[in-house]
């Protein structure tokens, strides 16, 4: 999968995720409430009997009071008894903060149940039965929640999954034509571009006249543009899933080859080039370090300035190029490496080339190091841990 | 008007206005203050209002009205509207009151 196709299908899970956790802890609050409500009508009846019996009990107080005086009491519920004027008359109650329009309604842990008496026994007209609040209901609900929560929510993942999947699948149909495209087109492009650049090798350029070699020269020098650019899409798509071969060999060898191959370049933009080659051993892939050689030497060549100079040296550990051309800017130093971006828009191309060398350079470690000054030129180093010989 | 002045000087030496305006006459016709406290606390449950309705009852006096019941009426007879002035009532009411309720003498 793509990265960016990655980033749509987070993005299309977060908000979906965010948006049925909204949704269910909406049903649950209302799940509790209706439970709650459930819980407090059964209580109620329960209430509603301990009331009643209470108001008898009352009734038998009121007939023999003050001879009897002792408020009648019950270990089931407490029980408290106002007047109309909202004026206690005597209370048992653990929490007294009654609420004489409430009918039944907890408060703090317990709950209260409100009767109004037909015949105020003892001046009372408001009766208040109270018990503690049971919290065994409240376990069995949570818990439920919490298992159709998580039942829910795995269903629901998977589902956004299937569904992001489903979204995005035309996304990555279009990639993957493109892919296609590129990868056929690459592949077609091998024949007549090896072709071209055989034959310009089989021209004798000294048996030409001066003019005609002077072409003869331009048309190598835009085969083997072409021909770098057909190696690096030949790296990004072709080889992706080549294995890659690493073996010990001499680096100088190699940049000293790939020199060679740039050699008509350097001459048709009459840069001057110096070298200070010492002998390197590496462990890596040839073909992955030729690639990463080929497009810094082509990018030090395409953006210098006629006349201009590169200079190339190669210690244990290190590899420098410098080039006297158009530099760029500090702000771009950083997106330098992003793919398809190049830094001077005036140059036609891909601009492949150094998100190549950054590919090859993570691979192995090394570490990338860019000066640059507009107008000046730019020099890279490339730095790794000396093999020790 | 010797026999008020009597009666008000006896009242007075006795205590307060409930003494001396309500006990004798409960007395002499056998109603029971208690029970009709205890009648009226059914009815009218608070202090206030129980003061109020009795206030109006007893200068009104009626069957419909009285905190007694039907039962009562069948063998006794309605009582006379009170004439005794409205600060003497208020404080016989008040010390009624006061020495019947129910409030803090629960336990
Ligand atoms: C003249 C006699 C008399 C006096 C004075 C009197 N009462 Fe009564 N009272 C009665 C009788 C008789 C009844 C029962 C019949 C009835 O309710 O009409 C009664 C009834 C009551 C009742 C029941 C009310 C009801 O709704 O039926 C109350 C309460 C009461 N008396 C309080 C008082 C108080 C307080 C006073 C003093 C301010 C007082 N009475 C003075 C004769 C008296």
């Amino acid at each position: 999968m793509l990265r960016s196709e990655r980033k749509s299908l987070r993005r299309f899970l977060v908000l979906y995720m965010l948006l049925m956790l909204g949704l269910f802890a909406l049903g649950s609050l209302l799940y509790y409430r209706s439970q709650e409500q459930v819980m407090l009508l059964q209580t109620k009846s329960r209430l509603m009997d301990y009331a009643a019996e209470q108001i008898r009990r009352l009734k038998r107080l009121h007939e023999h009071f003050p001879q009897q005086n002792r408020y009648p009491r019950d270990p089931r519920f407490r029980s408290a008894i106002y007047d109309l004027e909202y004026v206690k008359i005597f209370s048992t109650l653990r929490d007294g903060r009654v609420d004489f329009l409430g009918d039944i309604y907890s408060v703090g842990d317990v709950i209260h149940y409100v009767k109004i008496l037909d015949n105020y026994y003892l001046g009372a007209k408001y009766l208040f039965v109270e018990v503690p609040r049971d919290r065994s209901w409240q376990q069995a609900v949570l818990g439920r929640i919490a298992l159709a929560g998580t039942v829910l929510g795995i269903l629901l993942a998977l589902l956004g999954y299937s569904l992001a999947r489903l979204f995005v699948r035309p996304m990555r149909q279009s990639i993957r034509l493109l892919d296609d495209f590129i990868h056929d087109t690459t592949h077609e492009l091998n024949t007549p571009l090896s072709s071209i650049l055989a034959n310009i090798e089989m021209i004798d350029p000294a048996a030409m006249k001066e003019g005609d070699r002077r072409r003869l020269e331009r048309i190598g020098v835009a085969a083997r543009t072409v021909s770098t650019l057909y190696e690096d899409l030949k790296f990004l798509t072709l080889e992706r899933h080549r294995p890659v071969r690493d073996e010990r060999f001499s680096l100088d060898r190699l940049l000293k080859e790939r020199l060679d191959y740039f050699e008509v370049m350097l001459r048709s933009k009459q840069l001057e080039l110096r070298t200070d080659i010492a002998p390197v051993t590496i462990r890596a892939d040839r073909r992955l370090l030729a690639r990463l050689i080929d497009n810094l030497l082509s990018n030090a060549i395409k953006y210098n300035r006629r006349g201009g100079r590169i200079e190339v040296s190669l210690r244990p550990g290190s590899l420098r190029i410098a080039d006297t051309g158009v530099g760029i800017d500090e702000e771009a130093l950083e997106q330098i490496f992003e793919r398809y971006r190049r830094f001077d828009s005036s140059e036609g191309g891909f601009g492949l080339g150094l998100d190549i060398v950054k590919r090859i350079a993570d691979r192995y470690g090394f570490v990338i190091d860019i000066r640059s000054r507009k107008g000046e030129g730019t020099e890279i180093t490339l730095s790794w841990k000396a093999e020790e010989e | 008007m010797r026999k008020m002045v009597l009666l008000f000087l006896i009242g007075a030496l006795w205590g307060g206005s409930f003494d001396r305006n309500c006990i004798p006459c409960h007395r002499k016709e056998g109603v029971s203050l208690r029970l009709t406290f205890m009648n009226a606390l059914l009815i009218y449950s608070g202090e206030h209002n129980m003061k109020a309705g009795l206030k109006y009852f007893l200068r009104h006096p009626s069957r419909e009205t009285s905190v007694m019941g039907e039962e009562y009426f069948r063998t006794h007879r309605l009582k006379a509207p009170l004439t005794l002035p409205e600060r003497e009532l208020d404080e016989a009411l008040d010390e009624y009151w006061e020495r019947y309720k129910v409030i803090g003498r629960l336990r």
